[in-house]
């Protein structure tokens, strides 16, 4: 029996490599996706493993505490751990972000991945750095530098650096005392830059205080272990500390790096599962094929007696084989695909840090034949019972299996189908808690229902468009060929469908977006807007000194200026609320046109605090209510005074502008400008910008500048989107490939007759190439309704949010989409149409 | 009045294979095939009438000597020519029936002239729609008719184009014996009463007893031929074939 499946598995190589194809391509996609984050995060190891060499254990906060408090280390605390027996060497670390250098002649930020700020008191006991000039800093001017900074930043030991440090709000000049580099002679690690401050400054600016250390890292005298000494100086841990072996800081650093890419993974992993879930449906079609043409073969067997069970394993051990097959082969592509991939990241991000060669983890090899031997399976699985049905005296006549009635299907459709479309409308007509799970669940039925009554939808809709594409006698006898057996016909559209619906979707909610945010920022009085860096989360300590927009206002046109101070390390109410804002609310109320709903907006004094509509509702606060409001480590009692109407452009929490003193710094992180009537725009931005030149990261634009750089990263998602699509969309096609190949075969005789009855080659052409595109814009159709239709319920949820006000549908995209499906359908039917015109008529005729 | 005859083979040879898997299965046959008449190629299996029907039709080429379907060369026409030699002259009928199962009975009829692009002459459609018999199945599609029904069909549909010549290979092959006089008498009523030539493959001596000649085939040669045959004059010459080879 094994035997008799092997052979026939050999005999049908063409049609299972199509299978095989699919397989390959999604799995690929799964394992290059692994391959690649794990190939990035053993190169990112090895990086730091280097750093951490000296590293025997490291003593850390346990936390970045609840409150945002920052727990330090005080000098005599390290000097207790460091008389722990087995302890070689101890150094205290003091390090500061958002520090920024500029170029010594353009004046221009230098650009780099990281810069490392750190405090020295000029000796580095764990021999990470060596001085290569010069000599440490020794006072509150000077700074020791890297080889590749000094590089970066066009300065030599002697001259003046220009520091931008976040705590000191404005740049500062600096002599460079001296230039380090890293054992080995390495200018960098990985082509950062690295700025060493005289130690008490460094604690000074970024703690407050001196005699205070971030952490703490030991060396081991020789014949203490790591984890010996990890245990002795547990012993003598303060508070809120903990201790790791150098092993284990090098795992946390690395996964916390590779933690940034691992959002990357998710999203590539994602789409491999969507281009699994399309191969599904090309290999149940194939299976359901082959079992249909050899039902002859397989009612012999039984005849000679194989049993029920035997039939069925025939067939599931063909899915095994192609799906190990594919799987073997995905893998072999994907190690090649995410290794170039992550090379070329690397490369293009500037990181110099040397590669680790491929790595293959074990869970890569285990999820990919998962992936490929699963999806076979569960899409053979009903092939399989259905040849095991066929009684055995078929073997002995033709069979004519009449067409299954679609009413089950319909049935079981409509199940789905009309409790889908009422979850989805519940949370829209009316206010529901839990509402984007309901509209979530509600499009995942209506998908499903869709999908289940794609073989009745078939008929109508295919010789409705049969009408269109049908011309002559051969586009007639494409258009029923595809009518012929529904289910083959919805099964292959499917595939389409399942991609053109996610495009659609979220084209859909792009171009609303788009369109809504155009149609409000109109309204508003802002000409100029001034955005901090992106490089950390706001909190007071990135963006520009507010003393700037002094001299903003003082520019000829200007009529209002604003500064948002923004920070994500907040909590209100007791519940953490990243994107609480302190600004002069009753400027923001002139220029964002905000409108009052309850209590008064304007000016606000100390404690008071201004919210949106939604943002009440949901929390259900009335004007006059005390709310906890913690900014860093500091808790107090607001009262609401005013609820404003959500605008998509304002919305959240505003605070009286004195909540700036309880922020990690003083810098605002949004700016805005509004101008007279006829005030040259494009000098006062230049102007704006001039002003703004000292704050690293500092971007100022026009009000149209922004919304299209907006526009520009709408439209690149949108692409991001369909490119990942891309191998699902490849899959379906291969889909509509196969089973018109097929069909071609089942139909050998059909072609034979009326090529002998007159039928051109060109005609016999036609015929399939009909029968093709019909299946792809049946396909296109079914997922353009379905993705418009989620799309636009998706948007009037975000409507009902204040974050859009419209539904606009993506016209051009759509039409693309469809004459895309033309030319998928033309592309498929290329193999196919020339494989059955130059099908010889006699052999065809006589085909059995 | 001379007139060209709707078919003819003039010394066609067709082999099959090479060295010693070699098989010659026409050697040199000449035959022409009249208007308007009904013939019949006999023979023992193997003995190329088949072959022989299929270089006629254009279905397979030739190894040597020429096939006319009346003034028009058959051999060594392209595809291009082929296809419009098929509308336009030629017919055919097959054991197998050969309908479209997507087509109803009435379309499959007229599918030869909806594939040339031809409005069938309506009064002549009638005529053969009559004769087919068929009544109101004729709205049926190909699974709900019988054998016999099925092959009447198949053979108003070489009918309705009026070809200048109808090839059937063994029409009555896959019939009970009551249809197959049906769709014999069919055949013959088609040649008498219009005019239509026929050049019928068969091995069933009953069968070319409707023809009007039969003319039989031994390894590849022709051997022999009876004009206005019977069952019996047919049989008797199939035996002595036999027991010449």
């Amino acid at each position: 029996m094994i035997k008799a499946s092997l052979r026939g598995l050999l005999q049908r190589k063409l049609r299972l490599a199509l299978a095989v194809i699919a397989i390959v391509l999604s799995v690929g996609f799964l394992s290059g996706s692994m391959v690649l984050s794990d190939t990035l995060n053993a190169r990112f190891a090895g990086l730091f493993a280097t750093i951490n060499e000296n590293v025997a254990v490291q003593v850390q906060p346990t936390k970045e505490s609840d409150n945002g408090e920052r727990v330090l280390l005080s000098a005599a605390e390290l000097e207790k751990m460091s008389k722990v027996d087995g302890v070689d060497k101890a150094s205290g670390e003091v390090s500061g972000q958002g520090v920024v250098p500029f170029q010594s002649d353009t004046g221009d930020e230098v650009t780099t991945q990281t810069t490392i700020a750190a405090g020295t008191d000029g000796r580095d006991p764990l021999g990470l750095v060596e001085l290569r000039e010069g000599d440490w800093p020794h006072s509150a001017d000077e700074v020791a530098i890297s080889a590749n900074t000094a590089k970066l930043a066009k300065v030599k030991r002697g001259e003046q650096l220009k520091i931008f440090v976040p705590q000191l709000g404005e740049p500062k000049n600096y002599r460079v005392s001296g230039i380090v580099g890293y054992s080995g002679g390495r200018d960098s690690l990985a082509g950062e830059a690295l700025i060493l401050f005289e130690l008490g400054h460094a604690q000074e600016m970024f703690y407050g205080k001196r005699d205070v250390f971030a952490n703490a890292s030991f060396s081991a005298k020789d014949g203490v272990t790591h984890e010996e000494l990890k245990k002795r100086i547990e012993a003598q841990l303060p508070a809120g500390f903990k201790a790791l072996t150098g092993e284990e800081v090098t795992e946390q650093q690395s996964n916390v790096l590779g933690d940034q890419f691992s959002v990357f993974q998710i999203i590539l992993t994602a789409f491999a599962i969507i281009a699994a879930f399309v191969g599904i449906f090309l290999i149940y079609n194939t299976f359901n094929i082959i079992v249909a043409q050899r039902s002859r073969e397989l009612a012999l067997l039984r005849a000679m007696g194989a049993g029920w069970g035997q039939v069925v394993g025939s067939v599931m051990l063909e899915a095994l084989i192609v799906g190990g097959v594919g799987a073997t082969l995905g893998l072999a592509l994907g190690a090649g695909v995410g290794a170039l991939v992550e090379r070329m990241l690397t490369s293009g991000i500037g990181l110099g840090i040397e590669s680790a060669g491929i790595v293959l983890s074990p869970w890569a090899v285990l999820w990919s034949y998962a992936m490929g031997i699963l999806v076979t399976v569960i899409a053979a699985f009903v092939p399989a019972i259905k040849a095991s049905s066929v009684p055995p005296v078929a073997a002995m006549r033709e069979v004519v299996r009449p067409d299954k009635s679609l009413v089950g299907l319909t049935i079981t459709g409509s199940c789905f189908l009309v409790p889908g479309l009422a979850l989805v409308a519940l949370p829209l007509l009316a206010s529901v808690p839990q509402s984007t799970l309901i509209l979530a669940a509600g499009l995942g039925l209506v998908f499903i229902g869709v999908m289940l009554l794609s073989p009745m939808l078939a008929k109508p809709v295919v010789r409705l468009l049969g009408y269109l594409v049908g011309w002559g006698q051969a586009g007639k006898l494409g258009v029923r060929n595809s009518l012929r057996n529904p289910r083959r016909t919805a099964v292959t559209a499917i595939s389409l469908m399942i991609g053109v619906t996610l495009i659609s979707a979220a084209a859909t909610v792009t171009e609303s977006f788009k369109t809504s945010l155009e149609n409000d920022i109109g309204r508003y009085d802002v000409a100029i807007i001034v955005l901090g860096p992106n490089t950390a989360p706001p909190d007071g300590r990135t963006g520009y000194n507010p003393t700037a927009m002094d001299k903003v206002s003082q520019l000829p046109g200007v009529t209002d200026v604003a500064s948002w101070h923004i920070t994500l390390n907040g909590a209100l109410g007791g519940q953490p609320y990243p994107g609480l804002a302190a600004t002069d609310v009753a400027v923001a109320q002139r220029m964002w046109k905000m409108e009052t709903i309850e209590g008064r907006l304007g000016k606000l004094s100390p404690n008071e605090f201004v919210i949106d509509d939604n943002l009440a509702k949901d929390r259900g606060w009335k004007v006059g209510e005390k709310v906890k409001v913690r900014i860093e480590a500091v808790e107090r009692d607001y009262t609401l005074v005013g609820i404003y109407k959500a605008t998509p452009t304002v919305s959240g929490p505003l605070l009286a502008e004195a909540a700036v003193d309880d922020f990690a710094g003083g810098l605002a992180y949004q700016g805005f400008v509004s101008v007279s009537q006829g005030t040259d725009v494009a000098a006062t931005v230049a102007s704006v910008d001039k002003i703004m030149s000292d704050y690293p990261g500092v971007t100022v634009g026009d009000m149209s500048a922004f919304l299209k750089q907006f526009n520009q990263i709408f439209d690149f998602l949108l692409r991001a989107i369909t490119f990942l699509l891309g191998v699902a969309l490849i899959i379906a096609l291969l889909g509509i490939l196969n089973t018109l190949l097929l069909s071609i075969v089942e139909r050998t005789r059909e072609l034979g007759l009326v090529r002998a009855i007159g039928l051109s080659r060109g005609a016999v052409v036609r015929m399939v190439g009909v029968e093709s595109i019909l299946i792809a814009v049946f396909g296109c159709l079914l997922g353009l309704v379905v993705g418009v239709g989620s799309g636009a319920a998706l948007s009037q949820a975000l409507i009902e949010a204040d974050f859009m006000t419209t539904i606009v549908l993506p016209w051009t995209n759509l039409i693309a989409y469809v004459v895309t499906a033309i030319l998928f359908g033309v592309f498929a039917a290329v193999v196919p149409a020339l494989r059955a015109a130059f099908l010889n008529v006699l052999d065809a005729i006589a085909y059995e | 009045m001379t007139m060209t005859p709707a078919a003819r083979a003039v010394e066609v040879w067709k082999v099959y294979g090479t060295g010693e898997a070699q098989v010659q299965a026409l050697r040199g046959v000449s035959a022409e095939f009249e208007r308007g008449k009904y013939t019949a190629i006999m023979g023992p299996s193997g003995s190329g009438k088949s072959t022989l029907m299929h270089c006629l039709a254009g279905l397979d080429t030739v190894n040597a000597g020429t096939v006319y379907i009346g003034e028009t060369q058959v051999t060594g026409l392209g595809d291009a020519g082929l296809t419009k030699l098929r509308r336009e002259k030629v017919g055919f009928i097959f054991q197998q029936f050969n309908l479209l199962p997507t087509l109803t009975a009435a379309e499959n009829i007229t599918l030869p002239l909806a594939i040339a692009g031809r409005q069938p002459d309506k009064a002549w459609y009638d005529t053969v729609i009559l004769t087919v018999g068929l009544g109101d199945r004729l709205h049926h599609r190909p699974s709900e008719l019988s054998g016999g029904q099925q092959q009447r069909v198949a053979c108003a549909r070489a009918l309705v184009s009026r070809p200048e010549v109808i090839f059937a290979d063994e029409p009555t092959g896959n019939l009970d014996s009551r249809s197959g006089t049906d769709v014999l008498n069919f055949l013959r009523d088609s040649v008498r009463q219009h005019g239509q030539t026929i050049v019928m493959v068969t091995h069933d001596p009953n069968a070319a007893s409707y023809a009007d000649r039969v003319v039989f085939l031994a390894d590849g040669e022709i051997v022999d031929e009876i004009l206005s045959p019977t069952a019996d004059s047919v049989l008797d010459r199939m035996k002595k074939l036999d027991r010449n080879a």
